[in-house]
């Protein structure tokens, strides 16, 4: 189903690599704005239409809210609409505003989706590879966390209930939480020695350990990342044309247009919305295959 | 050959006169199902730690141990690890990584055994044990069953030849602990896995276990077939006091005179009584009156819940549904219900924690509400928690109850005669100056309660007080629960320990589909149900329908006397 | 929450703005600025504003403003123009002066804002500074000397002669060491 994702986990890093550093290097606006779309739409194939909804909406507030901002401190530019205390507000600094502020919502929607798709298995497997000690360390970690937390929450609500700490002064309430992060680490220690106990008795510490993995290296992924590669050669490419040279100031260069930049564009476009893409897809066959039952 | 042989091993934990294990030789052959049982500080657990290498415990060791026919302590590291697999008590604190399948795979990481290799093992385990279902989940998302099947599952996973279990079915409710058995007795049926377990919950064990080691202050005092243990107890260890622990059948077995066949199982025991003792004539309801169902006056109750509605979050379903409770002063109200059918959020939101969305809650006759910040917890209401831990903030459980002087306002005699008093009917005195994390969990439940009492609560709300202590500490518990009620001290308290409510309990209800029905007094209350109820009940109610603990059977059976043969 | 803060941001950001006293002008206001005109008996001071070094460092400078809409080819943004020095002038009064008269655009950092406790030009005419390699920016010339104090402390006498250069090798290409 969910079609993305399922993409070993060295080509989707490499994926965000290249779509990240593609976004927050360039002001270039056509790029930009493919970059937002990729962000969003993939967004809105992997989440409930009412979180999209939701996020849409703050990101339109952060959108004015950054664009305004950037005239106000930076006076550069030909074309001042007026002036504030002296001080030129122009129009290419507003537009300067405006795409810098394109290029944070799409990196946002960008590590949204990030973190959906590099679940944190993920994450430990690609560490794994280098430091193969560093992954199981990281593999424990993160199991302890949502166990620290639940135990943190019950120990907080049972001293609530015995009528400690519930009062409303400050500093009472910070040594509460003091106490009871305290109780928590001896309790945390407690507890990890049988950890330990257990990693033992299944024998942690023989020579020759191995580390496994539930992913495997597909023929999709090879292609995936041969396509990556040609991709950024043409963008190689692309840039020794100058076809990504862009300026605000001291006025907005024109958009490099012609053969060669639109085919760069068109690139460009299908790789920031193949996540998207290939979402759809998967929920249109996913569809056509239910209507066949 | 026997797989574990042990020649008059002993052990002392250092700086101890005392040996934890004394003298104990046994043998267990390949394919036997093993159950050590025995009081808590018996030395169970110490006897299985000296057993897997790996944890084996500081001290002075005597005898020798053997597995298959070599020195414990000349086996090669791989052998030791692989081919003797351990189960620990705490499903929780075993589990190593965050992903179900990682956990499965850790163990053959550490045998270095190839990728390839540990996909078809762990494939084949996970399908063998029905976690391919949550193989992809993280770990911290799974149920206690779940995470102590997974535990079994990654030891099973690097083919020991023994598994040794230590009371690994203590922290889970009744139902996973019967599959956790379940599995067991699969495991040793189908694939001929030789087991050695200790257990409290002997019910389910005792039927499928082909040997039984009965351990008394480390000693080793009978190790035999269930059925010769059963009689040799009965002849032998006239009331010890792990006899509670028994089984319902071999309890009543063992307070009775008549010869015979020590039963193990209920249809056994259904079969004793029917064999060796007299109907009762007329059945009459040992409830003379029929209880006057007059609605309590508001004045006579402690705790009146009146439709309350709960649930956690806007978007998530309904917890308690229209949830009537009415607790009388001074009672011991017990309600009963599954795992996870809501019974500890109900606690919660009568101790004020989570607030019911709507319905109104009166304690004591107040509304929850208008009791100002804290003084709800004052001379009101405690509750003790399910885990006794998370009570315990500081390094001494003597500590902890100064704390609790502190934010009642006591003088410091005042509060050292309260702790003097508290302890004294405990009987915990010995426990004040130690470590919380220290004791025994039947120890740490008492201190709980301790510090809990100090804040002199009138209602007192208790969240599976049974849970993870043996019979004996069971049966201390009921004697300090019932000092209570006579102190005048009202106690709601909620399990799945149906024996424990129908000892305790005045009046007994069921949690079920998010409301509590069917409240009445346990007599009725068991009687009634066919599934839900002890096993003294369900062994006993062809002949004596009202009898519903194993004190009531033996009465009645002693009352109406033998079957003249 | 965080629909809160945002709010809560844009409120601060407007509320600060107002509160700083903040003056709108129209571009025509802006530049609708009063020239003394000289007489006879007037001080006078003779401004000249000039960039000809950029265009021995061309390749240094930013491609957007390779253009002779930005640089002259002559490198004069300003020929030498004698304007009427007021008392209590300073050097910056009358550069700010002489370019809102000749709507050329001015940029500076206030002397509240950075540590020389002088305004501090940040460019003229969209030639900032760096805008033509890392040592690059601008200076100004009293009667050829270059003075080691911001523009806005220097007090002019009659008939100096200011000059506003741009360097692209701290002040070394214009004649003059730059102040450490």
């Amino acid at each position: 189903m969910d079609h993305f994702s399922s993409y070993h986990p060295s080509v989707l890093l490499v994926y965000y690599v290249i779509v990240l550093l593609l976004t927050m290097f360039t002001v270039h606006p056509v790029l930009l704005v493919c970059s937002l779309l990729g962000g969003i739409l993939f967004f809105a194939a992997t989440n409930p239409l009412k979180a999209l909804g939701k996020n849409l909406i703050f990101y339109l507030f952060l959108f004015f809210l950054l664009a305004l901002t950037n005239p106000i401190f930076n006076h550069r530019g030909e074309t001042p609409l007026f002036f504030m205390n002296d001080n030129p507000v122009t129009l290419e600094a507003i537009l300067y505003g405006a795409g810098v502020s394109v290029m944070l919502i799409g990196i946002m929607f960008w590590c949204k989706c990030y973190n959906q798709v590099m679940t944190s298995d993920k994450f430990v497997y690609l560490f794994g590879k280098a430091i193969p000690k560093l992954s199981l360390v990281l593999s424990m970690a993160l199991r302890f966390i949502p166990v620290f937390k639940s135990q943190m929450k019950k120990i907080s609500q049972v001293q609530k209930t015995m009528g400690l700490y519930t009062s409303d002064s400050l500093t009472d309430r910070v040594i509460g939480s003091i106490r009871t992060l305290s109780a928590l680490l001896t309790w945390c220690l407690e507890n990890s020695i049988e950890t330990a106990d257990s990693m033992k008795a299944r024998g942690y510490g023989l020579k020759g350990r191995t580390n496994f993995s539930i992913f495997c290296f597909r023929m999709d992924d090879g292609i995936l990342l041969a396509a990556l590669g040609a991709f950024l050669c043409m963008s190689g490419v692309g840039y020794q044309q100058n076809v990504f040279e862009f300026y605000y100031y001291p006025s907005v260069s024109p958009i490099p247009t012609g053969a060669g930049a639109y085919l760069q564009y068109s690139i460009i476009l299908v790789m920031m919305l193949f996540p998207s893409i290939l979402e759809i897809k998967g929920r249109i066959q996913w569809k056509l295959l239910r209507a066949k039952i | 050959m026997e797989i574990i042989k042990s020649e008059d091993l002993s052990f002392t934990y250092p700086g101890q006169e005392k040996r934890a294990v004394d003298s104990v030789s046994f043998k267990i052959l390949p394919g036997e199902f093993v159950v050590i049982c025995g009081e808590s500080g018996c030395g169970k657990t110490t006897l299985l730690k000296l057993l897997k290498r790996e944890l084996s415990p500081n001290g002075t060791l005597e005898g020798e141990i053997y597995y298959m026919g070599t020195r414990l302590g000349e086996l090669d590291d791989r052998t030791a690890a692989c081919e003797i697999g351990y189960v620990m008590q705490n499903p929780e604190n075993q589990v190593v990584t965050d992903k179900v399948w990682h956990e499965l795979a850790f163990g053959l990481e550490n045998m270095g055994v190839p990728t390839p290799e540990i996909r078809r093992r762990v494939g084949e385990m996970a399908s063998f044990f029905g976690i391919h279902e949550w193989f992809q989940k993280e770990t911290s998302q799974l149920s206690g069953g779940q995470k102590q099947l997974l535990n079994l599952a990654s030891i099973m996973v690097m083919q020991p030849r023994i598994l040794i279990l230590d009371e690994p079915t203590s922290q889970l409710d009744p139902i996973a602990a019967a599959d956790f058995i379940n599995t067991l007795h699969k495991l040793n049926r189908e694939l001929g896995l030789t087991i050695l377990l200790v257990e409290h919950r002997l019910e389910e064990v005792f039927p499928i276990a082909d040997k039984v080691a009965v351990m008394d202050r480390g000693r080793l005092l009978l190790y035999d077939t269930p059925r010769i243990i059963g009689s040799e107890l009965k002849e032998k260890y006239q009331n010890h006091p792990m006899l509670l622990g028994l089984p319902s059948p071999m309890r009543i077995y063992q307070q009775l005179d008549a010869r015979d066949d020590c039963p193990l199982t209920i249809r056994e025991g259904r079969d004793f009584l029917t064999r060796n003792y007299q109907k009762e004539g007329r059945i009459q309801s040992p409830e003379r009156e029929k209880p006057v169902r007059h609605r309590e006056k508001e004045e006579e109750l402690a705790v009146h819940l009146k439709n309350i509605w709960f649930r956690y979050e806007r978007a998530l379903p309904d917890i308690l549904a229209g949830v009537d409770l009415r607790v009388r002063k001074g009672e011991i109200f017990s309600i009963l219900g599954g795992n996870g059918s809501g019974k500890t959020t109900l606690l919660s939101v009568i101790s004020g924690q989570n607030k019911a969305y709507r319905g109104g809650i009166k304690i004591f006759g107040k509304k929850i509400k208008e009791y100002k910040s804290g003084e709800l917890y004052r001379h009101n209401l405690a509750l003790l928690p399910q885990n006794p831990q998370t009570v315990f903030l500081k390094t001494s459980v003597a500590e902890d109850y100064k704390e609790i002087g502190k934010v009642m306002g006591y003088g410091k005699e005042e509060l050292e005669e309260d702790i003097a008093r508290i302890a004294g009917q405990l009987n915990i005195q010995e426990l004040l100056p130690k470590h919380p994390y220290d004791l025994s969990g039947g120890e740490q439940q008492k201190a709980a309660l301790g510090k809990m009492l100090l804040l002199k609560p009138r209602c007192l709300l208790l969240d599976e007080p049974t849970k993870g202590i043996d019979a004996y500490s069971k049966a201390v518990l009921r004697g300090i629960l019932d000092n209570l009620r006579k102190e005048g001290i009202t106690i709601l308290l909620v399990t799945h320990d149906v024996e424990f409510a129908a000892q305790i309990s005045d009046r007994c209800s069921l949690f079920f589909d998010r409301e509590v029905i069917s409240e009445d007094t346990p007599v009725s209350f068991f009687s009634n149900n066919n599934f839900y109820t002890t096993a003294a009940n369900r062994m006993a109610r062809h002949m004596y329908p009202y009898a519903i603990t194993c004190e009531d059977v033996v009465a009645l059976c002693r009352k109406y006397g033998r079957k003249s043969i | 929450m965080k629909k809160d803060l945002l709010v809560l941001g844009f409120v601060i950001l407007i509320v600060a703005v107002l509160l700083s006293g903040t003056k709108f002008q129209s571009v025509e206001d802006y530049y609708q600025t009063h020239i003394d005109d000289i007489k006879e008996d007037s001080e006078t001071v003779t401004l000249s504003i000039r960039c000809d070094t950029v265009l021995e460092h061309w390749e240094q400078l930013s491609p957007q403003l390779q253009s002779d809409k930005y640089i002259p080819e002559d490198g004069v943004i300003l020929p030498p123009t004698e304007y009427v020095l007021r008392p209590k002038d300073t050097v910056f009064d009358i550069l700010n002066r002489a370019v809102r008269h000749s709507k050329i655009q001015m940029e500076f950092q206030g002397a509240d804002d950075n540590v020389y406790n002088s305004v501090y030009i940040k460019g003229i005419h969209h030639l900032y500074e760096y805008s033509c390699g890392p040592l690059s920016g601008w200076m100004y010339k009293v009667n050829g000397e270059f003075p080691d104090y911001g523009c806005s402390r220097y007090k002019p006498e009659d008939k100096d002669v200011i000059e506003f250069v741009y360097t692209c090798d701290l002040g070394r290409d214009v004649g003059g060491e730059f102040e450490q």
